[in-house]
């Protein structure tokens, strides 16, 4: 759940107005495929969802889209949107099967190799 | 790429986009409670608060009170959590252990596919990072033990924390100061070349 600009006077520390699956459901597992990991990298395809998959899309289900408009990770979703990873999850499952959302290879192209990862993480943190 | 409406509201604290595909790597950090593992995230990377549901076991009876909500099977757990971006390819995901006994179940699904890990080990309580280090030696995950010098804390040699952990040969111990970007820096510098020196043997 997105909390809007305007919404001021809920304190911080009363937690969520709405419990956690409610926006899924009352689903706590993804419907297809297997577990993706936190830090797996998902991107919008940018493919039109057919209607009927569009009128099933919840205000959270369009908020993921519009974040995965670049690459970002399922830990990176569940800290923007400040829904639990496991809501995540099975909202992005959701969003896979209707072909709104796909998840990115593990390794880009640049990266040939373990090795060539390894050293580039190695040159990155030298670099900070 | 997407066509989804901009209008849709964005969160404000979202950070800065990638136009490319990327590979996320995850570290894990771990030790006792209080050794300083929120601090050594905080002090290296971009934290944001990040929430899971897990599912109660019998682990939190008597810690985590359910009277009056016996429908209650899950309960929110907050991770430390923490994103490093080095360069345009690569970004490192570190995710903070949950210290306590009661949160073990979690550590299979965060140590899932991560690269290696930092335990952060407080010389004043040493046996807090029994655990964690028994937990990585059986998964055979490459790791580092970081000595968090605590100002009040009495100085060790490394040699005397390797001996007293009784630690393998290929476990480097390093000294740090978790609040120093600079000497984390250099912490994960080690768990990389680790990392690339146990890859390399396999």
């Amino acid at each position: 759940m997105t909390v809007p600009p305007g919404d001021r006077w809920r304190p911080r520390g009363s937690g969520p107005v709405v419990r956690p699956y409610a926006v899924t459901g009352g689903r706590t597992e993804p419907a297809h495929g297997e577990l993706l990991d936190l830090v797996a990298v998902v991107v919008a395809t940018g493919q039109p969802v057919t209607a009927e998959d569009r009128m099933r899309q919840t205000p959270e289900h369009r908020a993921i889209i519009t974040l995965c408009d670049s690459y970002v990770t399922v830990a990176d979703l569940a800290a923007d949107t400040g829904l639990p990873v496991g809501v995540i999850r099975v909202l992005l499952a959701d969003l896979i099967a209707h072909g709104a959302v796909s998840v990115a290879p593990k390794r880009p192209a640049s990266q040939r190799t373990e090795t060539d990862v390894l050293q580039e993480i190695l040159n990155g943190l030298r670099a900070l | 790429m997407a066509s989804a409406p901009s209008e849709t509201a964005a969160p404000a604290a979202r950070p800065a986009a990638r136009s490319g595909p990327f590979s996320a790597h995850k570290i894990l950090i771990a030790g006792g409670f209080g050794s300083g593992k929120t601090t050594l995230v905080g002090s290296i990377s971009e934290v944001r608060p990040l929430r899971t549901e897990e599912t109660l076991t019998t682990a939190s009876v008597g810690l985590d009170d359910l009277s009056g909500v016996d429908g209650k099977t899950t309960t929110t757990v907050a991770l430390d959590f923490g994103r490093i971006t080095l360069g345009l390819n690569v970004a490192l995901y570190l995710f903070g252990l949950p210290g306590q006994e009661r949160f073990s179940f979690m550590w299979d699904e965060l140590s899932y596919g991560a690269l290696g890990a930092v335990v952060l080990a407080d010389v004043r309580r040493l046996s807090d990072c029994f655990p964690s280090v028994n937990y990585f030696e059986a998964l055979r995950l490459p790791f580092v033990v970081a000595i968090n010098c605590f100002d009040t804390a009495p100085r060790y040699e490394t040699d005397e924390v390797r001996a007293a952990l009784d630690l393998g040969p290929g476990v480097p111990v390093v000294l740090c100061d978790a609040r120093d970007v600079a000497s984390v820096k250099q912490v994960l510098i080690k768990l990389v070349e680790t990392i690339s020196y146990s890859r390399s043997r396999t």
